[in-house]
């Protein structure tokens, strides 16, 4: 476990002291947030469009927020594998599973407190508006938000595995666009239905923001927010068991 | 007991050989100084013996631990300082040792006693909070092979610890590497002829990843007729060369 605990720390020092984190983990998805309230309020309320209502943007807010968690995974990742660091680290009694628990574990405590930031923020804008979002539902997104956390890093933790530190990013770069209008954060994809609602329901985006704007309104039925749930859970699981057996086989394709 | 024992090591990437059936002995205490050209083998050889790179064929054994079989007592008792300078370019000089020291399982009060101890050896107090990333070439060599020794390894893998480095900085390095002799095995790799004559006990010279002459300097004089290390060096390079065509 010490093992774990000092990679861990190690790479939150490393994430925590660069400056692009803080822009993009935490500025840009608040930026967004009060870009979309503004569109939001120059919507005639008899287009009926509610996507950018604080009630359900704070959710498509968190999740986009997730996406740069993925980013920052990724860039971490293959950042060390192209170095001489991770070869050094790899001469050390550490071992597979200790390197990705200790890539993953600070990513999500990452997570969480960008989670309660976004949340915290979005909460302070339902008071400026005049919106119906609830601290209850704030906090009750936190747990609600951690599975999807957890897919994120795991894409990040692949990409970062299998590619390199060129590559990675650009390939995250495309899972944050795809995420972000596949997912549903800037668009309702259940009113748009149709094609583009049958290719969301393929991809695990469009779950994690219907489970977590689910959350944010109390919401807690079986279809709203807990199928959505599971659904995250279970593609969280296959991605970073999947990450993890990259990790694993890296190293070793690393050490013949 | 051989701190370090290569029998028959081979290393292959498709048909060409880079390290060719070498036989090596490293008793304990010993500075052995792996001796050769860019592209001799040396790197791969050391990657070997510290379980880096797994041999095409042959054996290599730390302390009579198998590299290929034991792989998790041979990381236990070994540091290593790659070519390229290893360090967490964010972490402060301090930062980095209290890390190494915590991935080989020490408890809080040893930690810091093993990074202080680290600092002072390697006379780094000036430097022991400034970022990693902000250091000279020298300093992160220095902090390089500090997280490498901070275990206490009983064998120490250096590779061209002094590439790159300008005169003044390479002497201070020599005089931090003469400091350990004696107290653990070092294997270094070097294609510096003074600095494998100032600092090693003994001396392979690699050429075309084999073995081409293996002793004290002394002994590599004796052999070739010689005078000094540079000498010693070409008459050896040559006659493997004249072996080899």
């Amino acid at each position: 476990m010490h093992k774990i605990t000092a990679f861990a720390e190690r790479n939150a020092k490393e994430i925590l002291r660069d400056a692009l984190s803080y822009i993009f983990c935490l500025g840009f998805p608040l930026v967004m947030l009060i870009i979309m309230t503004l569109v939001d309020k120059s919507i005639p309320k008899e287009a009926g469009m509610t996507v950018f209502r604080i009630e359900n943007l704070a959710g498509g807010i968190a999740v986009f927020g997730q996406t740069f968690i993925m980013l920052f995974t990724a860039i971490t990742v293959a950042k060390d594998r192209s170095g001489a660091f991770l070869v050094r680290m790899y001469a050390t009694p550490m071992k597979s599973m200790d390197f990705a628990l200790g890539y993953m574990l600070p990513m999500l405590c990452i997570a969480l407190v960008q989670a309660a930031l976004i949340g915290g923020c979005s909460l302070l804008v339902s008071v400026i508006t005049g919106g119906s979002l609830s601290v209850a539902g704030v906090l009750l997104s936190l747990p609600v938000l951690l599975p999807s956390a957890v897919l994120f890093i795991g894409f990040g933790l692949l990409f970062g595995t299998v590619f390199n530190e060129k590559a990675a990013p650009g390939l995250c770069s495309i899972v944050i666009s795809l995420g972000s209008f596949l997912g549903s954060i800037w668009f309702d994809a259940e009113a748009a239905g149709g094609v583009l609602l049958n290719i969301s329901r393929c991809l695990p985006f469009h779950y994690c923001t219907k489970a977590a704007r689910a959350a944010m309104q109390l919401h807690l039925s079986w279809d709203a927010c807990l199928l959505p749930l599971l659904v995250v859970c279970l593609s969280a699981a296959v991605l970073v068991a999947l990450a993890c057996w990259a990790f694993r086989r890296k190293m070793k394709a690393d050490l013949a | 007991m051989n701190a370090i024992e290569a029998k028959k090591l081979t290393k292959k990437f498709g048909s060409k050989a880079a390290v060719d059936h070498i036989d090596l002995t490293v008793k304990e205490g010993e500075l052995f100084a792996l001796l050769g050209v860019n592209g001799a083998g040396k790197t791969t050889a050391i990657r070997m013996l510290s379980c880096l790179s797994t041999p095409t064929e042959g054996e290599g054994a730390i302390c009579g631990h198998s590299c290929r079989t034991e792989a998790e007592k041979v990381k236990g008792i070994i540091g290593i300082s790659p070519q390229d300078t290893a360090v967490a370019e964010n972490l402060t000089v301090k930062e980095n040792l209290l890390f190494m020291a915590r991935v080989y399982g020490y408890d809080k009060q040893k930690t810091e006693e093993k990074a202080g101890e680290m600092i002072r050896l390697f006379r780094m107090e000036e430097v022991e909070n400034q970022r990693a990333k902000t250091l000279s070439g020298g300093w992160k060599r220095k902090l390089s092979i500090a997280m490498a020794l901070i275990a206490s390894p009983k064998v120490l893998f250096l590779d061209e610890p002094t590439l790159g480095l300008d005169v003044l900085a390479r002497r201070e390095m020599w005089r931090a590497i003469e400091n350990l002799k004696g107290k653990m095995t070092i294997l270094l790799t070097t294609h510096y002829m003074e600095e494998a004559e100032s600092l090693s006990d003994r001396i392979a010279v690699m050429i075309a990843g084999k073995i081409a002459a293996c002793g004290t300097l002394a002994q590599l004089e004796a052999e070739t007729g010689r005078r000094g290390l540079e000498e010693a060096f070409v008459a050896i390079a040559e006659r493997s060369m004249s072996e080899n065509a």
